[in-house]
């Protein structure tokens, strides 16, 4: 037995799997951060609303998020830096101060998504969303701030564990397999507003602009050497490979349950009716305890990687450990992000759905932006080195940039002409 | 006539000929690299065209003038433009302008919001590296706006009237050695050599790999030396791996070797035995001693680096032998007195024998008692001894009364704050 053992530590595979183990974490996490409430709310109302229609999308955008996702670990790997760094260093003050601009007010509206998640989950159980948020608010800032958030993270990530009740709900719900298999292969377009606006928020849900800076923020502060980056490949298209199945069961299961019902998703109770075929009648608490930890996951999240971001691209000390006075600013941001995104979310007949669902369309217009800077850095040669795209990954994310922009501009042109 | 201008007014200005007609815009500067103070702007680059941009290097000397309006000497035709982006070894917009520099004065790193520069008799030297707020509002053209807005809104703001200049002098630059054509190492030396290692391992700690490594080749041996052994273990793996072997393997015969064996403990094996290789015998000889103890038992944490004489020494002989080892990277504070086979006789301390008569033999001022502790004993009983007999080294015996080596306070102190430190976290 012992040399058994003893075999199985000296070989070559074991050994990749202990380093895989080690690297692992980044993209696992940042994946379920991923399918925060916006995720939750986009992904429910594309089953609910169009049925199969949508499936197809989800093939690209897996691809996409896979090279997406992939290209930020390898600047993190290469450079040692954020991508706020590098945007600062190679474009200057102004344009990344204009960026930052555009990025802290789309991950504002990030944070209102993820409080009216919080608002919305808990309204299933009567709790009022004057005291829920609040509640929340303060919970997730002294979980940040006083730095015991590590700890929790994996209570976080063992929670995500939800998502198999959308696997199983999707299965109990007997979809029409052939259907389902037929829609996810052959891409069908529809020329209307809410089929090209719930694209965009597909896409920027999926590929959200604050996930890149953060991803690459974790690979930086874990310090992964470059002859582990082959590990760190395989977390990250294991992360981006989850996510996109995660959001392929709620569609099916909003899908088989809501749109056959002919349920309009206005409320989280709606969207909780498509966890019915495994739940019964405590579907509606299940979604609520799904929705409430993807929440307060993404909001303790959230808030303190943007603050860190623009701190990181201005220039100006950051970090939870620093006093107020040593980092006036990153206080600031930080504060300013907890109470603005929990404080609109308390306006009386707030759409807290809409609103989920809306924020994911902001990040799906902001995102081709952050896909040419980073196309543009990741193909310097002096700071990549080795490590700059191949033909074939420039042309696929380009191909992504033009297709994200060509849908936000139909969106506007439909928009116009709905009107 | 102004002796002081923003590189941020002339960035991105229109650059005129003789006859006044615009050639290009301003888009680089590029200085001369040595040891004078404040380098001097030796041309300057243009940039033309929006979708075909091309570039020119023009002479500082072809200017008529470089202040209100950016005037040329010379003619359209004299200048050459090439499609390639010019790459020099340095310049303000690659090196200084938006990029992280050690301020050595507050000991921390900072990020170039502008660059201030001076003008003597129409050269331009670069004078300080601005790294405020107004830096920030001046690149972005906002100046004038944000100064009436906080003018009213705060007529005492500090903002208004303070300007975070750093000197040049007291300014590191970091990013030289990402590209190619690394600057001469000696530049900077001087001036990083006016910060305390223990700062400079601090400051380390918040730059990415390479702008360490760069910041780390700059420094001359012995100052790496005391940084290096400064570093927290996660970043000494992280420079040396960086290393080429041979001077990975001199480091580490250098630094004292209870550090040398923290660090090749958590190193892969075959780079342990390559650099070991590389050492001189004696020295890989200790750390292959060292290396067999278990890390929190009392021989993890020994060094062998201590001061011992023959039991037939005298006290001139213990006060030579301090003499001539005053840069030693052990504690010279205690002298243990051996025989032939290195078995422990005695203990003595400096306090013990300096005023002692010279021809007194050594052995006669060791301490009474003799306190020691095995090789296999804990912390807890090591930091147990120094604290009662109030001791600052405590050396580390064998089963066979063989004297293996020493264990200094501070060593025990380092490994508790560690252990403390996880404990709290686990807390958290």
């Amino acid at each position: 037995m012992k040399t058994f053992f003893e075999s199985l530590r000296k070989s070559k595979a074991f050994k990749n799997f202990i380093l895989f183990l080690s690297v692992m974490g980044p993209g696992i996490i940042t994946a379920n951060v991923d399918n925060d409430a916006g995720g939750i709310a986009t992904y429910s109302m594309a089953g609910a609303h169009f049925g199969y229609a949508l499936l197809w999308s989800l093939v690209p955008i897996t691809l996409a998020l896979i090279i997406v996702q992939e290209m930020c670990a390898r600047m993190a790997v290469a450079t040692g830096k954020g991508l706020a760094d590098l945007i600062r260093e190679n474009y200057g003050v102004k344009v990344t101060f204009y960026l930052m601009a555009v990025i802290f007010v789309v991950n504002l509206f990030n944070v209102m998504a993820e409080f009216a998640g919080v608002a919305a989950s808990l309204e299933i159980f009567h709790i009022n969303k004057w005291i829920s948020v609040p509640l929340s608010a303060v919970f997730v800032w002294i979980l940040v701030l006083k730095g015991t958030y590590k700890s929790v993270e994996k209570v976080f990530l063992f929670a995500c564990l939800f998502y198999v009740a959308y696997v199983i709900s999707g299965v109990m719900a007997h979809p029409d397999w052939k259907t389902v298999f037929q829609e996810t292969i052959h891409p069908r377009f529809q020329w209307n507003l809410g089929y090209t606006v719930m694209l965009v928020g597909l896409v920027g849900t999926t590929i959200a602009p604050w996930m890149q800076f953060y991803l690459q923020a974790s690979v930086v502060e874990k310090g992964i050497a470059v002859e582990d980056y082959k590990h760190l490949r395989l977390d990250v298209i294991g992360g981006c490979v989850i996510a996109p199945l995660v959001a392929f069961f709620i569609v099916v299961a909003c899908a088989a349950t809501l749109f056959k019902a002919g349920v309009s998703v206005e409320t989280a109770k709606d969207a909780a009716l498509a966890l019915r075929p495994l739940a019964g009648d405590y579907a509606a608490w299940l979604f609520s305890f799904g929705l409430f930890i993807a929440s307060i996951f993404a909001a303790s999240i959230l808030p303190l990687s943007t603050a860190y971001c623009i701190c990181e691209g201005m220039g100006w000390d950051a970090g939870v450990d620093k006093r107020f006075e040593e980092a006036p600013q990153f206080f600031w941001l930080y504060a300013v992000m907890i109470i603005l995104g929990a404080g609109v979310v308390l306006i009386p007949r707030f759409p807290l759905l809409k609103i989920m669902y809306l924020s994911q369309v902001g990040n799906g217009v902001l995102l081709p932006f952050i896909l040419m800077f980073m196309l543009s850095l990741i193909n310097k040669k002096e700071l990549m080195g080795e490590f700059t795209n191949s033909r074939g990954l420039n042309v696929i994310t380009y191909i992504t940039v033009v297709t994200i922009i060509l849908l936000t501009l139909m969106m506007v042109g439909f928009s116009i002409f709905s009107f | 006539m102004k002796f002081f201008l923003y590189f941020s007014e002339i960035l991105g200005r229109d650059v005129l000929d003789d006859k006044n007609q615009v050639v290009g815009k301003l888009c680089d500067m590029v200085l001369r690299l040595n040891n004078e103070v404040f380098p001097k702007a030796e041309s300057i680059i243009v940039k033309k065209g929006l979708l075909r941009k091309e570039f020119a290097n023009i002479l500082l000397e072809d200017f008529q003038e470089v202040d209100g309006e950016l005037k040329l000497k010379i003619t359209r035709d004299q200048i050459k433009f090439q499609r390639q982006p010019f790459v020099s070894d340095f310049s303000i917009g690659q090196h200084v302008l938006d990029q992280q520099v050690v301020d050595i004065h507050d000991k921390k790193v900072v990020r170039v919001n502008d660059v201030h520069l001076l003008k003597v008799d129409n050269q331009l030297y670069l004078a300080h590296v601005d790294v405020g707020l107004r830096g920030i509002v001046r690149r972005l053209e906002w100046t004038k706006w944000v100064d009436v807005l906080v003018r009213y809104v705060s007529p005492k703001s500090p903002y208004l009237t303070q300007e975070e200049l750093v000197s040049w002098k007291n300014t590191h630059v970091l990013n030289i050695g990402r590209t190619k054509n690394v600057v001469r190492l000696g530049v900077g030396r001087e001036k990083l050599a006016r910060i305390p290692p223990t700062a400079l391992a601090e400051i380390m700690v918040d730059l990415d790999i390479f702008e360490k490594f760069s910041l780390f080749k700059v420094l001359n041996a012995d100052m790496q030396r005391k940084v290096f052994t400064d570093l927290p273990v996660q970043e000494q793996e992280a420079i040396i791996c960086q290393m080429e072997d041979q001077e990975a393997a001199i480091l580490l015969e250098h630094i004292p070797a209870d550090e040398a064996t923290d660090l090749l403990l958590t190193l892969p094996k075959d780079k342990t035995r390559t650099w070991m290789r590389l050492m001189q015998s004696e020295t890989s000889k200790n750390l292959q001693k060292l290396l067999g103890f278990s890390k929190d038992s009392a021989g993890g944490l020994m060094t062998t680096e201590y001061l011992c004489l023959g039991k037939d020494a005298l006290v001139k002989d213990a006060l030579q032998k301090i003499k001539d080892n005053v840069d030693y990277p052990g504690s010279i504070f205690y002298i243990y007195v051996v025989d032939d086979q290195h078995h422990l006789l005695g203990t003595t301390s400096f306090r013990r024998f300096i005023n002692a008569p010279p021809q007194m033999p050594l052995a006669e001022t060791c301490y009474p008692q003799q306190v020691f502790v095995r090789t296999d004993d804990g912390m807890e009983e090591v930091a147990l001894l120094l604290e009662r007999y109030k001791f600052s080294a405590i050396p580390v015996l064998n089963e066979e009364e063989v004297l293996q080596g020493v264990i200094t306070s501070d060593d025990v102190l380092e490994e508790l704050i560690s252990l403390t430190w996880t404990k709290y976290k686990d807390q958290l």
